[in-house]
């Protein structure tokens, strides 16, 4: 997985010559992101939830589609537009497009920071339940043959932030990278049906509803909405507090699972691969530990 | 890693280019005009390039520039501060999910070069993200259940 980096990331975003390469690929990525806008905001109506399509989703099934190794294959004029030298451009200018994000992310919690502080000792201690993803996760993933990808792929839940994270510290064409982007399309692409069918079905466990309720704030509004949507149908007695204890819970992620990540659930997953791997690894795959730059 | 000049420039210039698409991207999607969301994206754009610098200047900080950036308009919105007010006024002229679109569609473009490998771990790959989605769900509900019984709550 570990193929030569001819450039650094500080060479691939100087246009100097390149001028062609970076033509392309932004109008590329305005192209894709004026026909995800266009399309907007879908809901389709099945009989156990209302599935919710977003531009985003649209916008990375496109990117993908378009690329040499899927579309590009049959379409000669596509492997003109989108070649190698975009594909390698294309990952410095994720990490570069995720700031406006960043920025924005920030001025949802600012103004909530008092509601924030008072939310209480459940509603922080629940943030830990974050991890359970590297307990229940990371031996399967090593179970199933997978080496520095599970470190990424079982991290966290896999959203834009930690993408950033990973991105920064491994780069987003290593292992790590791509363990990561393996979980985060998946959850891009069936996150919100998954959830809301999790979560109404997750009413059988015995679990209370605002315990569900909490932990369908994952740090993705659009989950959260189809997690919490189909928890507060499924026990309308609930409906109002389900909705108000999720959007909370969510937003408590949106402030703390960024640093849970950086702090405790990266160093807890570098540390649990290197205890586990050798008892569960199998060979092949990815072994060499890349130390973050 | 000191401050790179050149490359400061460069990322400034592609921050433009973004910044370019997420307008044309909300005006299509959202409604919102080109013109009265300029001084917003300006301010975003003014906070991740800081958020470089400051990532630049603090390599030893485990934390990545999106981090920075988050902070810092976390830190400009708190109800409390005096920035508050107008930089919430420009900043929303910025859609949060309008800033998607251009993120994702450079996202799928650049796994372009790992759909081999990709289709090579698919199935494995689906099963290991349905742990991953459960594992943070009943991880969460379970010690909130517990807290809110010690709590008295439920």
């Amino acid at each position: 997985m570990s193929e030569e980096r001819t450039m650094s990331e500080e060479q691939l975003i100087d246009p100097k010559g390149r001028i062609p390469v970076f033509l392309r690929l932004t109008l590329t990525v305005l192209g894709i992101s004026m026909i995800s806008e266009v399309i907007g905001i879908q809901r389709i109506p099945t009989g156990i939830a209302t599935i919710v399509l977003l531009p985003m989703l649209y916008a990375v099934v496109i990117g993908i589609l378009i690329t040499p190794d899927v579309l590009g294959k049959p379409i000669k004029a596509l492997r003109k537009l989108i070649s190698d030298d975009e594909i390698k451009l294309a990952g410095p200018m994720v990490m570069l497009a995720l700031l406006p994000l960043g920025v924005k992310y920030g001025t949802l919690v600012g103004p909530n920071i008092v509601r924030v502080v008072q939310a209480g000792p459940a509603f922080l201690l629940q943030e830990l339940g974050n991890l359970g993803t590297i307990f229940l996760a990371l031996p399967l993933a090593l179970l199933l043959g997978l080496k520095r990808e599970a470190v990424g792929a079982t991290v966290s839940i896999c959203r834009e932030p930690t993408l950033g994270v990973i991105g920064e510290r491994y780069g987003i064409s290593s292992a790590e990278g791509t363990g990561i982007l393996g979980t985060y399309l998946i959850g891009t692409v069936f996150g919100t049906v998954f959830f809301s069918i999790l979560a109404t079905t997750s009413v059988a466990t015995g679990l209370h509803p605002l315990a569900l309720a909490m932990a369908s704030g994952m740090g993705s509004g659009s989950m959260m909405t189809a997690a919490s949507g189909a928890l507060a149908a499924t026990v309308p007695e609930f409906g109002d507090q389900i909705l108000a204890f999720a959007a909370t819970s969510n937003m408590l992620t949106g402030v703390t699972g960024l640093y849970m990540v950086v702090l405790v659930g990266l160093p807890l997953v570098n540390f649990l691969y290197r205890i586990l791997e050798p008892v569960l690894g199998r060979s092949g795959g990815t072994r060499e530990v890349k130390d973050g730059n | 890693m000191a401050i790179s000049g050149p490359k400061l420039l460069n990322q400034l210039k592609l921050l433009i280019v973004i910044g370019i698409m997420i307008l044309i991207a909300q005006r299509i999607g959202y409604g919102i005009g080109i013109l009265q969301a300029i001084p917003g994206m300006i301010l975003v754009i003014v906070i991740s390039l800081f958020a470089l610098v400051i990532r630049a200047l603090l390599p030893k900080v485990q934390m990545p520039a999106f981090a920075w950036a988050s902070l810092t308009a976390l830190i400009l919105s708190m109800p409390f501060m005096p920035t508050a007010e107008v930089f919430l006024r420009f900043t929303d002229e910025v859609n949060f999910l309008g800033t998607t679109a251009p993120i994702l569609a450079f996202a799928g473009i650049s796994v372009g070069d790992k759909i081999q490998k990709l289709k090579s771990l698919s199935w494995k790959v689906v099963i290991v993200a349905i742990a991953v989605f459960c594992g943070t769900f009943f991880g969460s509900a379970i010690i909130a259940h517990i807290i809110l019984t010690l709590q008295g709550i439920i």
